[in-house]
């Protein structure tokens, strides 16, 4: 664990690259939309992703293409203190920039909606883009709203994003309606019916047995990690991680180090408490922000997670969950720090070599890296298409399922 | 199995039930001679019912010129009606409605906007959220009429749906409000179908005009090829638009203010810009606008006509709006005899072709040709209101 991944992880690196080409990354969450909205106001001309941007973003073309990346769910993420109408249109606006990015680059980015596009774009050899949105505050509280997101390409919602909502409990919130309240198993059950997957990262371990209850779909973690390695609310717990064989879903594992090192939770509540010392949000990357980020650090000497770190958690997921229910989701573009061997996207090959160095076969990788998350989607889509043979859409509201809201 | 799928797909078999509904001639213009009502030659000697057939044979010339130029409508207030029925049956009739399958196929409505205006309590509240409920509504309604409705996003679309009988849906227009401010929402609300914006009722385009963030959402309109609809918009945001556009506007209810005064009604003025513009004027079938009866809405038509020009009057039926319908054309099925009017004032059928349908398609392609050219310039617009207007 304490050894450099460089030099351990060299002999394996070409074997990972070879699996790779085969077998690319489905990667469950990237925040470049946001990131662009942050630092360029979606002036794509300012972030050539084409190019070499290293030092500016975690995420740009060649980049993905050196870290065997084959699909990536684009976040549409909007800001949990934004809500009502507001996170409506912001959602909108992050769709309409991912859709920019593919106009711009078709070259290396395609449009999928389904699976079948996912594979369509890998024998093209183009990475399948598709779009998650985060947190149920962009729906405002309306089925519609969802069913337009879907037409929009948004293929997964994370039900909560940190704070709580009004159908359901984030792990970072106080508990509120205790899981999901009726209206939020309405939504559950529209998004099996229009074939949007659920996603339960972020959410309160009760939201998550309460979607996993109700949920006809296969559900995934698009980006959280073992809860037993590293006691973060962030994380999935053990008895979550043992419902995904029935389910079918997949728990994507993510690589923030704030999430996954014990040792990085202690320092990082210190470093968010910080940045609200200054009046900002403990979340913001502004060139400013992080500025202030490294005055912290300089003060205080930032643990350090690395590529094993990672790995210790996948290892216990895959005990578990089982081979068939991990993939990866690494949040890049969405956290100020990465473990280092994994600075970018780039460095998805030595999370792979270093799982070939413990022994993982590669069948199993071909399934944590393509294979489960594809196989997620394909099984949304055939109980979408179940559902929507037995009942229309539903236009039920949070008024009629939770009663008037309470003021 | 193969066997039967490749014989399934061969092209022969595929669209042998959509028929074209009217006959496919070979010029609009002159149409052959089966196509002359039968009724007034078979009924040589009228004497005392002479009014009543002169009518009746007008009603029929009017039924014939619109199986070949449906109707184009300009205004349904179609989705914020049907948001507020628990039930209704388009399919059979829809009493609490004045729209419905049988009645548009009766009118012979060949394409209709369906307007997504929202009351202004909604629309001050959450207009966005509101916006994708009727977008949704309208895109279920329209999925579950397979054999008469088609939802339409390009001219072609518009006229492919015609040829094979369908009514072509369009969606719009939608409140300026429902953007957010946002030119990312315009995009996102244009990629679910949205074809028309109006301007009014936000702060960029208000009584003083557009602002320049509202200069930029008139850009942007026309980039994209959703058209802009100035019915009940300031003086000044339609002094602004005409000069800014570069693609046809409309006003997708007004009629003329010269007949009724009306604060969405035009005045001459902006009728002769229409003329430059090459916009639309759909005059609507609405007391309060155009008059109380069918005349005086054929009134309106005459004026725009003649002061806005033929190729810039259009129809609009307004209908399941909070308008209270004229006299004579109370619902969708009443064209025909709006157009026999129209007959008898002399129109001619190349007029009437250009009003019912011609008019709306040009203005759809030319809207599309200047967002073609417009895409090959600029780039996606990342303005924001705060950025231009402070």
């Amino acid at each position: 664990m304490t050894s450099s991944p460089d030099t351990d992880l060299a002999p394996y690196l070409a074997e990972a690259l070879d699996l790779l080409a085969e077998h690319p990354v489905v990667d469950g969450h990237n925040d470049l939309p946001w990131a662009l909205r942050q630092h360029a106001r979606y002036d794509l001309a300012q972030f050539d992703i084409a190019g070499d941007l290293r030092g500016r973003l975690h995420t740009d073309i060649p980049r993905l293409r050196a870290g065997g990346v084959g699909a990536q769910f684009w976040s549409v993420y909007v800001r949990s203190d934004m809500a009502g109408e507001d996170a409506v249109s912001a959602t909108l606006e992050q769709i309409d920039c991912v859709d920019q990015l593919l106009a711009a680059y078709p070259k290396d980015l395609v449009r999928a909606l389904t699976a079948d596009d996912m594979e369509k774009a890998r024998g093209e050899g183009r990475i399948a883009s598709l779009k998650g949105a985060e947190g149920g505050h962009s729906i405002n509280n309306s089925l519609a709203t969802l069913r337009a997101l879907h037409a929009l390409g948004v293929r997964y919602m994370t039900l909560t994003h940190n704070d709580n909502i009004a159908w359901a409990d984030s792990a970072t919130d106080e508990p509120g309606v205790g899981g999901l309240s009726a209206f939020g198993r309405e939504v559950v059950r529209e998004m099996n019916r229009t074939g949007m997957l659920v996603d339960l990262s972020h959410v309160a371990a009760s939201t998550m047995r309460d979607a996993l209850d109700e949920s006809a779909a296969p559900v995934i973690f698009s980006h959280s990690s073992s809860r037993a390695v590293c006691d973060h609310p962030r994380n999935i717990p053990d008895d979550v991680l043992a419902q995904l064989p029935a389910n079918g879903g997949v728990a994507m594992a993510t690589f923030v180090p704030k999430f996954i090192l014990p040792a990085a939770v202690a320092w990082t509540q210190a470093a968010d408490e910080n940045m609200r010392a200054h009046g900002r949000h403990h979340l913001d990357t502004t060139p400013e922000a992080m500025e202030i980020h490294r005055a912290f650090e300089a003060a205080n000497p930032r643990p350090i997670a690395t590529v094993a770190t990672v790995a210790d958690h996948l290892d216990h997921m895959r005990e578990v969950a089982g081979i068939d229910h991990i993939g990866i989701g690494g949040d890049y573009d969405g956290t100020a720090f990465t473990p280092s061997g994994l600075d970018d996207v780039a460095g998805y090959p030595n999370l792979i070599a270093e799982l070939l160095r413990r022994g993982w076969s590669t069948a199993d990788l071909a399934k944590l890296t393509w294979s489960n998350a594809v196989r997620a989607l394909r099984d949304a889509e055939d109980v979408a298409r179940d559902l929507q043979s037995r009942r229309g859409p539903s236009n039920a509201t949070i008024d009629q399922l939770d009663g008037p809201a309470t003021s | 199995m193969a066997d039967l799928q490749e014989e399934s797909l061969a092209p022969g078999e595929v669209g042998k039930l959509d028929e074209p509904t009217a006959p496919v001639h070979g010029g609009d213009a002159v149409p052959p001679e089966y196509d002359e009502p039968a009724v007034p030659q078979d009924d040589p000697a009228p004497t005392e019912a002479d009014g009543d057939t002169t009518r009746a044979c007008d009603l029929s010339r009017a039924r014939d010129l619109l199986a070949r130029h449906p109707v184009a409508d300009g205004h349904s207030g179609l989705p914020w009606a049907l948001h507020q029925l628990s039930w209704y049956d388009l399919e059979l009739g829809e009493s609490a409605l004045r729209t419905d399958i049988p009645r548009l196929r009766e009118g012979a409505v060949g394409a209709q906007f369906w307007s997504l205006a929202l009351p202004a309590e909604v629309r001050g509240e959450r207009a966005v959220s509101a916006t994708l409920d009727l977008i949704d509504l309208a895109g279920r309604v329209i999925a579950s009429h397979p054999e008469a409705l088609r939802l339409t996003r390009t001219p072609s679309d518009a006229a492919d749906a015609r040829s094979h009988g369908r009514i072509a849906c369009l969606l719009g227009p939608a409140e300026a409000r429902a953007l957010g401010d946002s030119l990312g929402a315009l995009r996102a609300l244009h990629a679910l179908g949205v074809r028309s914006l109006a301007l009014h009722s936000t702060s960029w385009a208000a009584g003083a005009g557009l602002t320049r963030f509202g200069e930029e959402v008139v850009r942007e309109c026309n980039r994209l090829g959703v058209l802009l609809d100035l019915s009940g918009s300031s003086p000044r945001t339609v002094e602004r638009t005409l000069a800014v556009t570069k693609a046809p506007v409309v006003f997708s209810r007004s009629g003329a203010a010269a007949l009724t005064p009306h604060p969405a009604n035009v005045d001459d003025g902006v009728l002769a810009a229409l003329r430059a513009n090459k916009g639309l004027c759909m005059v609507p079938c609405a007391a309060e606008r155009t008059g109380p009866t069918l005349a005086r809405v054929a009134d309106h038509l005459d004026h725009v006509r003649a002061v806005a020009g033929v190729e810039c009057v259009a129809l609009s039926g307004t209908y399941d709006t909070e308008d209270r319908p004229a006299q004579g054309v109370e619902d969708t099925s009443r064209y025909p005899e709006l157009v026999a009017e129209l007959l008898r004032r002399g129109w001619t059928e190349t007029d009437l072709a250009q009003l019912t349908w011609g008019n709306v398609q040009r203005v759809l392609r030319d809207t599309e040709f200047t967002a073609r050219a417009a895409q090959e310039r600029r780039p996606p617009s990342t303005a924001t209101a705060e950025r231009l207007d402070g």
